[in-house]
């Protein structure tokens, strides 16, 4: 494989980035990596720097995908041939980047999506697996293609579709999910997905909890809506 | 109407056009955005003469109360006026967003320039 950037967006993750980090190296030697720190109050940037690693101070916390979008204009800019987005929580398994490595190749797809259910047993809760539940449905009424874990944030994209993504509203600030499937199948790239290890989150604050399922489900059907009304995306 | 609420509205209205007049004069207040709010000041002043025209006209909707008309179209009209703001906000976070992308980028190139000379 060519030139590769893995992208870990942070966010106060002073507890899980030096260890991601080593997990990273350890996996992966070839690729470089880069953190991009979205705004954290903690040490998250100083770790990060302590590592070796490049790091992307965003002045001030403007969400997952904002954060994300940072890395794949970085990558435009410096001429990678492919991201990998990992999560800077150590939820995803810096050693299954090999399994979206093959995938790509095995596939000719353009992006490949690292599923949690395709490989080993994942435990979540009922709530969560309603939701993964309905995206996967609207993701393959919509593309005609499986989407077992169409919110997973563990990637790998080439570089047609990263250069895309990068540039205006092409990427959303908060919810990255079944929305960007929709519009890169709209786009015609090809999209498909790969076993990955995770791990459920144990520590900080998720995105899945109090009220922010529903608030997090109304703006996915809405992101839906949108991309289903839209002519061009 | 009696003549001295006529008065008191005009002089409200009056008021919070020229108060925004100035806001605007002194660059405290942009042009584009404080259009709306000389919109509802202008509407203010003519409040003090509005019943002449609410009456007739909310009679004519059936309406047996008139002020409940002047509440509508007020709520209407504050309506319009957050749902511009929210446009303008939206504007600016997508604006926030870019900036602060751009300076986290310039200030990583910066800084491999400065670790370079």
């Amino acid at each position: 494989m060519k030139s590769c950037l893995i992208i870990i967006p942070a966010y106060n993750e002073e507890e899980h980035i030096a260890g991601v980090l080593d997990d990273v190296k350890k996996s992966n030697p070839a690729a470089d990596i880069l953190v991009v720190n979205d705004g954290s109050s903690d040490k998250t940037s100083e770790l990060s720097r302590q590592k070796g690693v490049m790091v992307l101070d965003i002045p001030f916390n403007i969400g997952y995908g904002g954060a994300v979008q940072t890395g794949f204009r970085f990558a435009t800019e410096e001429g990678y041939d492919f991201v990998i987005t990992l999560d800077g929580d150590a939820q995803h398994d810096p050693a299954s980047v090999q399994n979206l490595i093959e995938a790509m190749e095995r596939e000719d797809a353009d992006v490949i999506i690292g599923s949690r259910f395709l490989g080993a047993p994942y435990s979540m809760g009922t709530a969560r697996k309603i939701g993964v539940f309905i995206f996967s449905r609207i993701a393959r009424l919509y593309t005609g293609i499986t989407f077992t874990d169409p919110t997973s944030g563990f990637q790998l994209l080439n570089r047609t579709v990263f250069s895309y993504l990068s540039s205006g509203d092409n990427y959303p600030l908060d919810y990255p999910d079944v929305n960007i499937i929709m519009v890169l199948h709209k786009r015609k790239f090809k999209v498909r997905e790969a076993p990955v290890r995770m791990v459920e989150k144990r520590q900080g604050k998720s995105m899945h909890s109090g009220l922010r399922p529903l608030v997090y489900v109304a703006r996915m059907f809405l992101a839906i809506l949108m991309v289903l009304l839209r002519k061009e995306d | 109407m009696s003549l001295g609420m006529r008065l008191v509205i005009f002089i409200l209205g009056t008021s919070l056009f020229l108060t925004i007049l100035e806001l605007v004069r002194k660059k405290n207040f942009r042009e584009e955005l404080s259009l709306v709010w000389l919109l509802i000041g202008f509407g203010m002043i003519l409040a003090s003469i509005a019943d002449l025209v609410i009456d007739p006209l909310a009679f004519s909707l059936g309406i047996g109360y008139p002020p409940a008309l002047v509440f509508l179209i007020i709520f209407f009209f504050l309506v319009l006026v957050v749902l511009y703001f929210s446009v303008v906000v939206s504007d600016l976070k997508g604006r926030n967003k870019e900036l602060s992308q751009k300076i986290a980028l310039m200030e990583y190139r910066l800084n491999t320039l400065r670790k370079k000379d």
